[in-house]
């Protein structure tokens, strides 16, 4: 086997295991993001597209999984920002579990429903902010590192995010 | 009584604030039941966000080997697409790119009309001098022919020629259709 066709199958090899490393978090992240599994694969591939391409830039490995945390994020809001609204799962997509009764999954699935479509109200930022907070329990720092801006502005798209979506839900009980 | 926005409210349910602004709001909150109902508010929406963290029965398995194989071909796809993908560069010609560039063209000028002039007629030395003719390549110092390669008629012949003052040709016979390598080494 020549060098070349083995450092190729070396690199293959390395590619695959970073994948394999964090594609569940990553796909977990855009997930939460965009909430449809079709879209979120689409966007976990086009994310580890985007590293793989660009891994010269990584100088340090201890960093690799902030960086791609950040390719993901932007590469999901750029998906909101590119729909102008996410396409979120059908019912029959939706968690299910065994133990639940017809009744209590559509109950459940109408409520996610019903969720969604406050986050629809939001802008992709504000979206990302608030799932980033919320939703997965981050810290602001570390929100506004995936966002790659400043804790002020994490914070401004936290509190715009809350108030659209309460206006919303108020809106809604009525 | 001054009460504070919505936005500090909406970062005080999730803990969002400074340890000053946090203290003034608690001071607030413990005298203002208007502004502990809104917080209320923002504090129950923020437990129902968690139910989008739920995730569909997914099989990682399938979906790791999917997405590996795609990411190849996306690399691979854009190993073919990335010459066409370098940016275009648009230079405006104004100011002192348009005085290079106007300089530029002036020696580009003056430089083909040294060029165009016509070359005095060669002078005859009796330097060693190697020169490709007709039927091979031919080694002559001064008027004396030293040596010669000849091809014999073939069409396409190589020639190359060694620093070492080697001189080699080679070619494919038009007739018989074998390749034929001639060195010369020159002592």
């Amino acid at each position: 086997m020549s060098d070349a066709i083995e450092s190729g199958l070396e690199l293959q090899e390395r590619q695959n295991r970073f994948i394999s490393l964090h594609f569940r978090r990553i796909f977990v992240q855009i997930y939460h993001l965009v909430q449809n599994v079709a879209d979120a694969q689409d966007l976990t591939q086009e994310a580890f597209i985007k590293a793989l391409q660009h891994q010269e830039q990584l100088k340090d490995e201890q960093k690799a999984a902030h960086w791609l945390s950040r390719i993901a994020t932007n590469t999901a809001i750029d998906f909101l920002r590119r729909s102008g609204r996410a396409t979120f799962c059908e019912l029959d997509e939706a968690p299910e579990s065994q133990s639940e009764s017809p009744e209590a999954i559509l109950l459940r699935s109408e409520h996610r429903e019903y969720l969604e479509d406050g986050l629809r109200l939001l802008s992709a930022r504000e979206r990302a902010a608030l799932i980033m907070r919320d939703v997965e329990g981050l810290p602001a720092e570390e929100v506004a590192e995936r966002l790659n801006c400043s804790k002020a502005t994490v914070r401004s798209h936290i509190a715009n995010g809350r108030t659209k979506f309460r206006r919303y839900m108020e809106r809604r009980k009525r | 009584m001054r009460h504070p926005n919505q936005a500090t409210l909406a970062l005080h349910a999730g803990g969002d604030l400074g340890r000053v602004r946090s203290w003034w709001m608690a001071r607030h909150l413990a005298r203002c039941a208007e502004c502990r109902e809104e917080v209320a508010g923002y504090t129950e929406m923020r437990e129902l966000l968690p139910e989008l963290a739920d995730l569909p029965e997914i099989s990682w398995n399938r979906m790791a080997a999917e997405i590996k194989a795609n990411v190849r071909l996306g690399l691979e796809a854009g190993e073919c697409v990335r010459p066409a993908e370098m940016p275009l560069q648009r230079a405006s010609l104004t100011g002192w790119r348009a005085a290079v560039a106007f300089a530029s063209v002036i020696v580009l000028v003056c430089g083909c009309l040294v060029l165009e002039r016509p070359a005095p007629p060669p002078t005859h030395t009796a330097e060693t001098a190697v020169e490709s003719t007709r039927d091979g390549i031919a080694w002559q110092a001064g008027d004396d022919h030293m040596l010669g390669l000849m091809n014999g008629g073939a069409q396409k012949a190589t020639y190359k020629l060694g620093a070492q003052g080697s001189m080699g040709a080679r070619y494919i016979d038009p007739e018989t259709g074998s390749v034929t390598i001639n060195t010369v080494y020159v002592q």
